[in-house]
Formats: structure tokens, sequence, C-alpha cells
């Protein structure tokens, strides 16, 4: 049985109508749906108030150079192109 | 009274630290630079208090060694009271902190600092309302200016005393999440086998949000039934709000921090800030670099123009010194070489060392107090990526031009074993502001400013085929760069001023008596024919490097410090003028080589304690065999052009 933070269910989903945060062009607000991988950077993420359920503004990225800059209720954080990649959300 | 100083990244801890205890503790606009603690004895109003800087950490969920230990310190410790630093700029991020200290069972108080920041900012905080809905006691500070640090230390006594009442809140979850919390925290007290000493909902929270280190501390005392509690009660988590059983806590805590942040903020009209505009131009994809380059290549040109101007005219005043010694006494006795040589040893560190040191750390401090060196790291990830780390690797490497030492430390905000096994080494290779004082001092001074930049660009060259064939030695997924880019802010010259201090005392301290002794003892052996037999011994190698045998007792003393080489150097060459015995090819060698091998003493001692000693033995071998072949290369291209 697959949870909803599952892999394969996050690809599948990816499929109908969600994209990951590398694909946000620069000043969208987007919602996170899901961030896959390793408890490490959900972790890190979450200590900056970055989780499924945030909406968060993407500021800067730059397309295959460098990582993705977003901001969240005035904090500025960089994500690297590694966890962004992980990231699923839907555009607002 | 025993306090601790805790606070997010940034929050300016070790700004009000050094208020109080003098210059102990490294600050900058970095995240991630206190990485151990400093602790001091201190006296505010005439009390005395133990006061202890923490590193800066998120929250109390570990995800890197830098955060693990503060938890573990702080529920250890045994403190009277947490001053918990806040930046009011951004208290609606600093707040899940706080909520999570109160959890701790030990008294907070907030020192909500950078007020003036946020005023510019247009945020305007009620605080009493924040202290009446978190029941703590907030003061207002302004750490970098000396303002409310007095009234804070007093309230501190206060409190500590009972003068101060305080009647500390439990902030709970909303209600579904609460009963969860409960029934763990309910379930602890009944099958915790032993009397453990830890807050039991601190606890019972930790163990809901998947903490692998408690965890793994009921695992080890046969608490099966406790973790198996602990995964059916995550599972109704992640059924109420649809997270992961990892970060819902977290995500909650966040949400009662806004929550409360909306209660007690109104946000004025904020300056439109010039600083959004900056950074379009600083941290754009292009000339974002052509500004990196700039930046570092006038930093490096003032620096050296700086230097070099200061080491010409006082070098001037020594040799005059020196011609008078030959008067007290002949040249081939015992006196003069001893006189000489402590003569030299104080030359080295006043003409030849300070004239670099200090506008090098000045220039440095201020890059750092900026905010700029985050946005190095920006800049820098995707490079990073190309050796098989990440941005965040960069904040030490860069450190690492000021001094090995905290940089090697601060690899610890990398939550990746891996990760800080490769960024340590690529650190302890950065050319650290003893070998920059070697750069500048021979290679520039004699060839040329260019050729010392060269230097720089031949190194980072270097570490970046080390990590690239590090990272296929070990090869691993690397989790990847969450790192925050904080905003600029104006230097301080107070904070500057104590930080390039800081440095330059530790270098008149410890350093320059190291380098008088050395200077006489060469001497000694010098006046004994004894430096001829290490020469002897050195030789295979100075002659693979075409170098002078008489500097081969100068690059044994380069372990200790790296300056001390240089200073050996003039000593061993019997001239300050070592154009005069040496070819810029040598001196080009000497220098190449001085810059790549074997880090100095402190930094193999501190490798060892970060890596231990398998790591730090290969980093000695793997700097000193890089080190011989640059050399024994730039030796034979000399032939050849």
């Amino acid at each position: 049985m697959h949870s909803k933070f599952d892999q394969k269910t996050d690809r599948e989903l990816k499929d109908y109508y969600m994209k990951s945060l590398l694909d946000v062009p620069a000043n969208r607000q987007v919602r996170i749906i899901s961030i896959a991988g390793g408890k490490g950077p959900r972790q890190m993420l979450a200590q900056m108030g970055i989780g499924v359920g945030s909406v968060i503004t993407v500021r800067r990225n730059a397309p295959f150079a460098g990582p993705i800059l977003i901001e969240n209720h005035g904090v500025s954080v960089a994500i690297g192109r590694g966890v962004a990649a992980k990231i699923l959300v839907e555009e607002l | 009274m025993k306090i601790a100083l805790v606070g997010q990244p940034n929050a300016g801890k070790s700004t009000l630290f050094n208020s109080v205890a003098g210059y102990k503790s490294a600050t900058s606009n970095l995240p991630g630079t206190t990485v151990n603690y400093t602790e001091s004895r201190v006296h505010v109003n005439g009390n005395v208090y133990d006061l202890i800087d923490f590193p800066g950490t998120y929250s109390l969920s570990a995800t890197n060694e830098a955060e693990a230990e503060v938890r573990k310190y702080l529920l250890t410790g045994h403190f009277d009271l947490i001053i918990n630093v806040v930046d009011a700029s951004q208290l609606g991020r600093s707040l899940p902190l706080t909520l999570e200290l109160m959890e701790l069972n030990i008294p907070v108080l907030m020192a909500l600092n950078m007020v003036d920041e946020a005023r510019r900012k247009g945020i305007q905080i009620d605080t009493e309302k924040l202290s009446r809905l978190l029941g703590i006691p907030v003061q207002t500070t302004i750490a970098s200016k000396n303002i409310g640090v007095r009234e804070l230390f007093l309230r501190a006594k206060n409190i500590i005393n009972g003068q101060e009442p305080v009647r500390q809140k439990r902030i709970l979850c909303q209600r579904d999440v609460e009963a969860v919390i409960e029934e763990m925290e309910a379930f602890l007290k009944k099958h915790l086998p032993e009397k453990i000493d830890f807050p039991m909902r601190f606890l019972a929270i930790k163990l809901l949000e998947d903490d692998n280190y408690f965890l793994k501390t009921i695992q080890d005392i046969d608490g099966e039934p406790i973790l198996r509690k602990a995964r059916e009660l995550q599972k109704k988590l992640v059924k109420l709000r649809g997270k992961p059983q990892d970060s819902v806590l977290t995500l909650e805590r966040h949400a009662m921090a806004m929550d409360i942040y909306e209660q007690v903020v109104t946000i004025g009209h904020p300056r439109r800030d010039i600083r959004d505009w900056v950074d379009n131009i600083i941290m754009h994809r292009i000339l974002g670099y052509v500004i990196l380059v700039l930046v570092l290549a006038s930093f490096f040109m003032v620096v050296f123009k700086l230097g070099g101007i200061l080491e010409e005219y006082l070098l001037s005043g020594f040799e005059y010194l020196e011609k008078g010694l030959l008067s007290i006494a002949p040249g081939d006795s015992l006196l003069h070489y001893l006189l000489k040589s402590t003569l030299w040893g104080i030359s080295g560190g006043v003409a030849i060392v300070l004239p670099y040191l200090v506008p090098f750390l000045i220039g440095l401090n201020l890059l750092e107090d900026i905010g700029y060196l985050p946005r190095v790291a920006f800049l820098m990830d995707a490079f990073m990526h190309r050796i098989g780390l990440h941005g965040t690797a960069i904040v030490p490497a860069v450190l690492g031009y000021g001094c090995n030492v905290p940089a090697v430390m601060a690899t610890r905000i990398l939550p990746d074993r891996r990760d800080k096994i490769i960024a340590a080494i690529i650190s302890s290779m950065v050319p650290c502001s003893a070998r920059s004082v070697v750069i500048f001092g021979l290679v520039a001074f004699y060839l040329g400013p260019l050729w010392a930049l060269a230097i720089y660009v031949l190194n980072i060259f270097v570490i970046a085929i080390t990590g690239k064939v590090l990272t296929r030695m070990m090869p691993e997924v690397s989790p990847g760069m969450v790192l925050e880019i904080p905003p600029y802010r104006l230097p301080s010259f107070q904070v500057v001023k104590k930080k390039t201090w800081f440095r330059i005392k530790e270098f008149i301290y410890v350093a320059w008596p190291l380098l008088i002794a050395g200077s006489i003892v060469l001497g000694m052996l010098e006046y004994f024919h004894l430096d001829e037999w290490i020469n002897l011994g050195l030789s295979p190698l100075t002659s693979l490097l075409g170098l002078p045998v008489v500097v081969g007792t100068t690059l044994i003393f380069g372990v200790l410090r790296k300056e001390l080489s240089l200073i050996m150097l003039t000593q061993a060459l019997g001239t300050t003028q070592v154009i005069s015995v040496m070819s810029t090819n040598q001196i080009l060698t000497f220098t190449i080589f001085i810059t790549f091998y074997i880090p100095c003493v402190a930094t193999i001692a501190v490798l060892k304690r970060e890596l231990g000693g398998k790591w730090m033995l290969f980093t000695v071998i793997l700097t000193f065999t890089i080190a011989t072949i640059l050399g024994w290369l730039v030796h034979i291209l000399s032939f050849l052009g």
C-alpha cells in the first residue's frame, strides 16, 4: 500500500497536474503539495516553516544554473536544485 | 547564575555575548559561524554571570551536528535561565524556537534584538502583548549599539532570584494534535523503563517528530513498546494533518508562531528597500559573477597595495636598525646572532605579517558583516555541484580564507558526514590569512600582484579537482542545499573593529612570540652549524623543488605557523631582500609549496577532532603530495620557460 508521500505516487500525480519547484518561473506564488526524498531536507525546510501546504514565492530561478531562491514570510531561502526537484507544487 | 544564550542563526547572540564579554566569539552575517560554545564569566551591573553562547539553531530538532549538540547541552547543562535572542525583524520565523525552548522547563527570557532594523522595515511589535501571550518576559535590545543590554541582564538576575515573577505558560497546540501529544506523554510517564531526566512533554514531541537521536535513546533502553506507540501516534498525526510525520509537528509549531506573530505585529509601510534592487544585480546569473570577480580582485589589490607600501617602509627602518647592531656586537659573535635573530623575529611580525594581515582581515570581516558571503554561496552552488558538493559547503571554504581552524569547525553545519569530510579537507587547503601573508609578502611583492592572483586561482582549481576526486571516492547523493540568505546589514564599525582585533590579538600573543622564539632557535642552529644537518636531511625535497638547500629548516617551521616560514626564510637566507638570493621561479615554487603543504598544527588538531585521526592523516599526506607535485611542476616549467 502506498502512502500519500510515496515517491511513486508523487510521480504519478506529477504527470497529471503538478510540477516541481524547478519548473516554476520567478515571481510566482506556489503552494507546496509534497516534498519527496529523505527526512533530512524535509526537516531542514520545516525548521524554516516551509512544508506541505506552505505558500511560497519563487524569487529567482535561473534555468540550468544555481539554486532556486524562494521567500517565505519575508525570509529568503536558497534551495539547491536537487532538493527543489523533489518539491512538488501547484501554482496559485 | 548559569545562563544560556540561544537563538536562530544571525539573530545577534554573539553580538550580545560580545557586548558584555569582551571579544571572544565569532560574529558575522553568515548563518552557522558559531559552531562551538563560548563560555565566559561576565560582570554586568556588579553581578557575575556564567554566560554560554550557543551556536545558532533554527529549532531543537537536530538536522545537523551543531544543532544536535545545542540540544544535548541545553538538556544536560543545568541552566538557571535561557536568554532567547530573537531578531525582531524576523519574529515570525523565530517564534517556533521560542515555543520549543519553553518546553524545556527552564525559565526563558526573550531578548527582542535588532528592533531598529525591524522599525526600518516598518514592523511594529507590541512587546507587552507578546510577553503576555507567551507568558515570558520580553526585553528589547539593540546589541550592536549596546542598547537594552544592561536591562536585559538585570532582569535575568531578578528572574533567577525570583524578584521578577514569571508565570510561564504552556502553549498548547490545537486540540486534536494536543490530544495526541498528551497521549504520548502519558504513555511515556507510565512505560519509561528508567528514570530519564528529560522533560516528558518535550521527549514526547520529539518522538512524534521522528527524531533520530531520541528514537535511538529509547531503543537503547529497550523501550520497544514506547517506539511502537510513537509510530502508532505518528500515523494518527499524519492522518489529522496530511503531512509527513517528520515535519508535521514542526509545521504545526510554525502555524502557532504565525498566529502569535499576527496578533502582536503591525506592519506599516516598509520603506521600499533599495536592498531588493541590489540583490537583483548581485545575485544576477551573469552580472553576479562579474561582480564577484570584481569584488575579490579589488579586495586583493587593495590589500596588496596597502600592505606593500607599509612593508617596504617598515622593512627599510628595520634594516637601518640591523646595521646599528654591528656597532654593538661583532658580526660573528654569539651575541650578534642572538640580537640579529631577535630583531628579525620582531621585524617579521611588524613589517611583513601585520601590513597584510590587518587590511586583509578588515576587508574579509566587512564582506562577512554586510552579508555578501551567503550570496557567494548562492552564486557558487552550481560550481560546487561540479565538484560533488553543494553551496552550503562554500561557507566553511570562504571562512578558510580567514583561518582554517574555524573553517573546519564550521563544516558541522553540513548535515551529511561525507559532505562534512570533503568540505573539511577542502577548507584546510584554502589559503588562510597566514598563507596569504606569504603569498603577498613574497610573490606579490617580488613578482607582482597578478602572480599572486594566479596562485589563488590555481588554488581554487586544485581544490575543485581534489573535491571531484574525493566525491568520486565516496559516491553518495548529498542531501542538497537549504540555506537562508540573510538581509544585507550595514556593517557595524564596532563589530568589525572587535573582530579584526580578535584575530590580530591572537597573532600578537600566540604567533608572534612563537615567531621570535623560532627566529632565535634558527639563529642558534646557524651559529652552531646545526641547521646544515636539517637542511641535509631535507635536501632530497629541496633539490627536487630546485630550492636553495638553506630553506630546508624554514619548511619545518611552517608547520607550526605558516607565516613562520616567510620570516624564517629571510633569516635562513641572511637577507630581507629575498630577490637577491632566490630567482623569481624559486620564490614562486617556494610559495606554492608553502600554500599547499601540510596544514598548520592548529588545523591538524581541529581536523583530528572533527574527522578523526584517519582522515587527519589522510589530509596531511594528501596536501603534502599535492604541494610536492605542484612545486616540482613549477620548477620543471621554469626550465622550459
